[in-house]
């Protein structure tokens, strides 16, 4: 008995020993960051460029939503989520609620995939020549601009971090001014290596970049970009000149559409349009374009084509009759949206991330003071494309403001919350319809509660 | 007291066989067994010769005969129930033997190590134990673990919502995780089984659930213990915490439910049937706004003459009856086939569970085939026992809770007015609903949500005494277990519902499809030796190994814009994959050393030692030890206190863990695509390779005191558990990239007390009752915090949202009142809970019921808020929320939602709740003889039913409710859920 015992005991201590070790667990569903961040290989280029830009239409519907609401654009309805007609009408914000938090956290992770990319090209074995390594660089530069820029546009006077390489050491947040001087130096940097960048870069990009698909033309959306940051800061004759070289075509009948795009898609991972919702839709999810949208436009302006009279057909009586939408609210007031926002025809339509017909607008702010005749001119190109009679106020520098800030608000309506951003670098929030009791407008989102600024 | 049949045809047989052989000198015994003290005849008692396999049993009188070679003889008399005697038998002819009914053969055991049990008597644990009888045998249960509800103390146990086929969550003794698993680990017949609730594919790209203000999908899939009939059951174990459940080291920090299945007997075989048939309808109706015009009015220009010229028309219609109202059909068909030789028994059963849900099309249906077969050889030195079950089951679960896209069949309520028009026409096509993205009515007929699951799990356990001496033994235990399933979800929304037709910017249909294959697997061995002294100390010492593998893969397809009403996924124009695949290896030992002075003081070292692959280093061990010991205090010489004739005080330590959630260690890209260019984006978490388990530490003192003979008895214990390296998904400023970061940097604490009273308050021949009392409650907080203190598991701060904060209670609800503070509004933990069960038995009836009493705790009721903002909720126009009693409730919480206010969300929990009751009827013995002429032996039948009383303040359908489904903290979160139910069910068991 004492030598099975013992045969037991060896076997079952021979199986401990061999069966002993556990290997290590696999991330099977994925490859990790590090793999990119340790050295970008040729074959990874591509996915990571494609990434980054997917990663830049994350959240996108919110943010250009939440700026389109705050700038009375439209209103934004969804029965499940009721903070669109409350907090974002009535400006008293939340600093740990989706319209903040999402958009900024996508904003940043988009980020973070750039810098993971070029974390990745410094430390690649793979023979990248110079030229391509600039051509990726400058790329990867000018979305990080535009992604910084557009976390800015809504965190504004907060300021924003620009140094985020590090999760356990984050940088300092910069003031507004700081900021936009950091995002500008990016897009100069940027535009240096695109400018050494030779003739076609090492990775494709999506349709929407079509205009955009060589270093050479690239560098006219960053130029174009920096000249938005300048204009901002009122450098309008740093704009001036960077507008010039961008992709801007001020000339009449100009293509105002050009420009460059974020593309969807229903295929596999794809997402497609958040923007787009089909005409009469209900309370659960629509955007009703402000009255005083179709209400302050001047006659014959074709853009109020961006905006769709709400109406069905009486099934008893075959007549279309209105059908506009109330968003009631016995204390304070309804809200009667007669329009639908209808700027997208289809849930695969792209969205602009930048188009010519804000290059010439911005031209025409670049010039409203120092040459208010190229002022108008710019003008002009827009009116005459929305069916328009030439514009023939005054051009002393308020009334071009107020002219272009109105151009401004029906060329770029609904695609980006330029209204509310427009108003508020000229002081003119105020000016905005207040539609409700207890309503009122805001200058910026407050920085999300985890920021722990 | 049960009397079990002993029977043996193959020793009837043998002796037929070998009587030639030994004609020659046989002397024939022939006797009585009866019962001592009443001095009834003892039925299908074994009679056995002493030292042959010669023997028989006796009959229902108690009489029996049996031939032996030569005299004198000893004759064993035993069976289950009554304490074995040895008589010397040196005549022939008649004699009486008498056998006293025992209590300590039938004493359940509790498991104290990885191999080897205890009695009761002298556990050092308050480890819960459920008959079958209590678990099913009031009313059976649609799950198992929804039958644990009120049966034990020390647990709170949440369904996540009523549609069919579980989702349920167990919490024992407070909440162990923040954001690891909180859900204990389940074991069958030594088989580790898994309990995944996986969600199925493509619910979320219509409810886009997960895209607004929290992350969950919300999906609410039903969690896979659902798959175990808890008709097979014999017995359930809960090892509460740690104290108790060292033994499981790694995965035991959420506890640990042990479930053994039924066994045959040696004896004749028996055949049992049996059939339940009842209903289930609602539990309870929100209830419906009294319009009037002017009302409805409110609701838009034109509503109010809409209103009128419905209820002119006799067309006001209540939609919450119309799609609630339903009387789900129950039947229950249950056959079972079980006995056994004097080596080999087996049980097999068969059963058929179908449930049809309060919502048309809704329903569940579970097929199960169990065979368990136990074999002894090796001249009774050596036993196999083998499990095997496979289970079909499929769930219909409809489309509730939240959603962003106003489509569920919840949401979709919420704004729809009694007089909307959401009727099919002739021809079957339903009008859009012109309240709401969705036509309710179509979406309950037209689209799918299945859960379909394939599953079998098997088990082997072999024990094997390698040496057997007089005061020492060494045994051998080899176990092994599978549970391998396959689980499809069916999710289709034909292109005919409104939110999928293209003008309604509609996918233009949507089917998705997704597959589940998971195994997991686990392998022991143990050695465990005997060994006692001359002076009654018994050591017991054991030593083994264990292995757990885990291996899934899950595939989600989903196809939208779809060709015709086609569900095939080749079938859409556009069609998305993901994966998900997990494996995991893990490896640990086991030693233990228990010692028994006659069963006097019983005390237990032990330490158990578990590395995985999911740690950071695979191969580091952590280590979970654990001490205990029990005092008899009744059995020493000095106890002089006869009207309590037990008394045992105890004390148990023990460490558990608790692993990282799957991928913490990585931070994984996740792919894209844009315009055909696929792509790597970063996800929200980030990983951190150097997380390590939680570990939980427990301490259990109390004592066990019987009085009047154990009539009455008294279970008392207090518990402190603190949780170490507590593992959060820790906010992360959201600048990094990330918006959270896996990271060990807590410590929370969960102190409680159990009371246990049981009593057979009347034990007369004609009439028994046994009144169970149970009082427990649990109170936590978070320790220690490394990180910001942080939110989760709500809807944040303007809604109510459960805060991770130190010093604070871990269930604790915040949000802010109505100066715009962050205050404490609730805590989702009861103050206390209290069960009452009773079986009371009346000649041939008996009757039992089961109240279930919650105090406190909190919800965050959200359903409200979305039908006040429909317009429909039922107390819009009453005045009592509104502290200045001004306001009515509708448009005050609205104003409360407008100025960031949570308060009037966060409601009062509490239930009383008679969650079973049951009527049973069995058939005389005598009649049953007369008419069935012994071809029946047993002949039940009756009533009972679940949650038919229940009584509560909470202005919903059921405070027991969870939108976020069963894992984590955040139970207890309604937005529009699926309505419980309460069953009623008639029963007939006829046993053959």
């Amino acid at each position: 008995m004492k030598i099975i015992k013992i045969f037991l005991i060896t076997i079952l201590s021979s199986t401990m020993l061999l069966s002993c070790d556990v290997e290590d667990g696999k991330d099977l569903n994925g490859p990790s960051t590090e793999s990119i961040s340790s050295g970008l290989s040729r074959g990874e280029l591509r996915e990571t460029i494609g990434g980054i830009l997917s990663d830049m239409r994350i959240q996108l519907g919110t943010q250009i939503d939440a700026q389109s609401v705050a700038g009375r654009e439209y209103w934004r309805v969804s029965s499940s989520d009721p903070r669109w007609v409350a907090d974002l009408l009535t400006g008293t914000l939340d600093n740990n609620t989706f319209y903040t938090t999402n958009p900024y956290a996508a904003r940043y992770a988009t980020i973070k995939n750039i810098n993971l990319a070029l974390e990745g090209l410094a430390n690649t074995t793979e023979a990248f020549s110079a030229e391509e390594i600039a051509g990726i660089r400058g790329f990867a530069n000018t979305i990080k601009a535009h992604e910084l820029l557009m976390v800015l546009n809504q965190q504004y006077q907060n300021g924003i971090r620009v140094d985020v390489s590090n999760p356990d050491k984050l940088g300092p947040f910069l003031n507004y001014q700081d900021s936009l001087s950091a995002i500008f130096s990016l897009l100069t940097d940027a535009a240096a290596d695109l400018s050494n960048a030779g003739s076609e870069f090492a990775f494709v990009l999506p349709s929407g970049f079509s205009i955009t698909s060589d270093p050479a033309s690239f560098l006219g959306f960053t130029n174009g970009l920096a000249a938005r940051v300048e204009v901002y800061r009122g450098n309008y004759s740093s704009a001036k000149t960077l507008l010039e070289n961008s992709f801007m075509d001020n000339n009449v009948g100009a293509d105002l559409q050009k420009g460059v795009y974020f593309s969807f898609s229903l295929t596999g991972a794809d997402i497609a349009n958040p923007l787009f919702f089909g005409l009469n839709a209900t309370v659960a999810n629509v955007r009703l374009a402000h009255p005083s949208f179709v209400a302050d436009a001047e006659a014959g302006d074709t853009r109020l084509g961006k905006v769709v009279f709400r109406e069905t057909k009486n099934n008893d009586t075959g007549v279309l009759e209105p059908n506009p939408l109330v968003i009631k609210d016995e204390n304070i007031g309804d809200l009667v949206g007669e329009h639908d926002v209808f700027i997208y025809k289809s849930n695969i339509d792209p969205v602009p991330v930048m188009k010519n017909e804000e290059l010439i607008l911005l031209y025409a702010e670049a010039n409203h003071i120092s040459d208010p005749v190229a002022a108008v001119a710019a003008i002009d190109v827009v009116r005459t494309a929305a069916g328009l009679p030439a514009y023939t106020g005054s051009t002393t520098p308020t009334d071009l403001v107020n002219e272009i800030l109105k151009q401004k608000r029906y060329s770029l309506f609904a695609e980006g919350g330029h209204r509310w951003i427009d108003l508020r670098r000229f002081n003119k929030l105020g000016e905005l319809p207040i539609d409700r009791t207890g309503d009122g407008t805001f200058e910026q989102f407050p920085t999300p509660a985890n920021e722990n600024k | 007291m049960k009397k079990h049949k002993h029977y043996s045809k193959m020793k009837i047989l043998l002796l037929l066989i070998f009587a030639p052989a030994i004609l020659l000198a046989q002397e024939t015994i022939t006797g009585k067994v009866v019962i001592e003290g009443t001095g009834q005849g003892a039925a299908f008692m074994n009679v056995v010769e002493e030292g042959t396999n010669n023997g028989t049993s006796s009959d229902i009188d108690g009489n029996f005969s049996i031939t032996v070679n030569k005299l004198p003889v000893k004759l064993r008399v035993f069976a289950l129930g009554f304490a074995e005697k040895t008589v010397p038998v040196s005549t022939a002819g008649d004699i009486t033997v008498q056998v006293k009914e025992s209590t300590e053969s039938l004493e359940e055991v509790v498991v104290t190590g990885l191999a080897t049990s205890v009695k009761r008597s002298n556990a050092a644990n308050a480890v819960a134990s459920i008959s079958s009888e209590d678990l099913a045998g009031l009313t059976p249960p649609q799950t198992l673990d929804g039958a644990l509800a009120g049966k034990f103390a020390g647990a709170l146990i949440t369904k996540s919502s009523g549609a069919p086929g579980g989702g349920i969550s167990v919490k024992l003794r407070g909440v162990t995780s923040v954001n690891g698993n909180s859900q204990p680990l389940y074991i069958v017949d030594g088989v580790y089984v898994n309990n995944s609730s996986i969600s199925g594919a493509g619910l979320n790209a219509v409810s886009g659930a997960a895209t607004g203000g929290n992350a969950s999908n919300q999906d609410n899939p039903s969690n896979r213990i659902a798959d175990i009939n808890p008709d097979d059951i014999e017995s359930v174990e809960v090892l509460k915490g740690a104290s108790a459940a060292a033994i499981y080291g790694a995965r035991a920090a959420a506890g640990v439910i042990i479930i053994t299945t039924k066994k045959g007997q040696k004896g004749k075989t028996r055949v049992s049937f049996s059939q339940d048939m009842g209903f289930n309808t609602i539990l309870n109706y929100r209830g419906q706004r009294n319009f009037t015009e002017a009302r409805a009015e409110g609701l838009g220009a034109g509503q109010g003459a809409a209103f009128l010229a419905a209820r002119a028309a006799g067309k006001l219609v209540d939609y919450e009856k119309e799609i609630y109202g339903e009387k789900g059909f129950i039947s229950n068909t249950s056959v079972n086939v079980s006995g056994g030789s004097e080596n080999t028994s087996f049980y097999t059963a068969f059963s058929n569970n179908e449930e049809d849900g309060i919502v048309r099309n809704t329903g569940y249906d579970r097929k199960s085939i169990r065979f368990n077969l136990d074999h002894t050889f090796f001249d009774r030195r050596a036993k196999l026992s083998l499990s095997t079950n496979y289970i079909d089951s499929k769930s219909d679960r409809g489309f509730f809770n939240n959603d962003n896209t106003g489509t569920t069949i919840g949401v979709a309520l919420t704004s729809t007015p009694p007089w909307a028009d959401l009727f099919p026409d002739a021809n079957g096509a339903y009008p859009d609903n012109p309240f709401g993205s969705s036509n309710p009515l179509q979406t309950r007929d037209q689209i799918t949500n299945r859960e379909d699951v394939n599953r079998f799990i098997v088990g082997a356990n072999l024990d094997l005494k390698l040496y057997e001496a007089d005061k020492s033994d060494l045994k051998l235990i080899l176990g092994g277990g599978v549970d391998y399933y396959e689980l499809l979800t069916t999710a289709f929304f034909p292109k005919t519902l409104q939110f999928q037709k293209i003008s309604n910017t509609g996918l233009n249909g949507l089917s998705a499809l997704g597959t589940t294959e998971n195994k997991d697997a686990n392998y022991s061995a143990f050695l465990v030796h005997n060994f006692t002294t001359n002076k009654d100390l018994n050591f017991r010492s054991q030593a083994g190994l264990t292995k757990q593998t885990f291996y899934r893969n899950t595939v989600r397809n989903i196809a939208t814009d779809l060709i015709a009403f086609e569900t095939n996924l080749d079938q859409g124009a556009n069609i998305s994959v993901t994966q998900f695949r997990q494996e995991q290896e893990d490896f640990g030992f086991f030693v233990q050393e228990e010692l028994n002075y006659q069963d006097k003081i019983i005390a237990t070292i032990g330490v158990r030692g578990d590395k995985s692959s999911n740690n950071g280093d695979a191969n580091e061990f952590f280590y979970y030890p654990k001490a205990s010991a029990a005092v008899n205090l009744h059995s020493f010489d000095f106890w002089k206190i006869p009207v309590m004739n037990q008394f045992k005080i105890r004390a148990a330590y023990g460490e558990a863990g608790n692993f990282a959630p799957n991928g913490a260690l990585f931070t994984t890209y996740t792919n894209s695509l844009i315009d055909g260019i696929a792509g790597i984006v970063v996800p929200l978490t980030l990983g951190n390779p150097d997380i390590t388990p939680e570990k939980q530490k427990e301490l259990e003192v109390g004592f066990d005191a019987g009085f009047f003979n154990s009539r009455v008895n008294l279970e008392f214990s207090y518990y402190n558990k603190n949780v170490d390296d507590l593992i959060l998904q820790a906010n992360i400023e959201p600048s990094s990239g990330f918006t959270s970061r896996f990271t060990n940097a807590g410590n929370l604490e969960n102190r409680g007390i159990e009371i246990g009273l049981n009593a057979d308050v009347f034990k007369e021949e004609n009439f028994n009752w046994n009144t169970g009392l149970l009082f427990f409650k649990n109170t936590s907080e978070v320790t220690k915090l490394e990180v910001d203190p942080f939110n989760l598991g709500g809807f944040g701060t303007g809604l109510g949202t459960f805060r991770i904060e130190e010093g604070k209670s871990v269930t604790q609800i915040v949000g802010n009142n109505a100066n715009g503070d962050l205050v404490v509004l609730g805590n989702s933990e009861p103050d206390f809970q209290v069960t009452w069960s009773n079986n009371l038995r009346y000649k041939d009836f008996t009757f039992s019921f089961l109240w279930h009493w919650k105090q406190g705790g909190d919800n965050i009721n959200l359903t409200n808020l979305l039908t006040d903002f429909g317009g429909v909720s039922p107390d819009y126009d009453d005045i009592s929320d509104d502290p200045a009693g001004v306001t009515p409730n509708g448009p005050y919480r609205i104003g409360a939602f407008r100025a960031g206010n949570a308060t009037p969300f966060v409601e009062d929990a509490s239930y009383l709740r008679l969650r079973e009751v049951g009527l049973y009827y069995t058939l005389p013995t005598k009649f049953l003889d007369q008419v069935f002429r012994g071809y029946v032996s047993n002949f039940k039948i009756g009533f009972s039913g679940s949650n038919l009383v229940n009584i509560f303040d909470y202005n919903s359908y059921d405070p027991e409710v969870s939108n976020f489904g069963s894992n984590g903290l955040s139970t207890g979160v309604e937005v529009t859920p699926f309505p419980s139910s309460k069953r009623y069910l008639f029963h007939l068991a006829v046993g053959f």
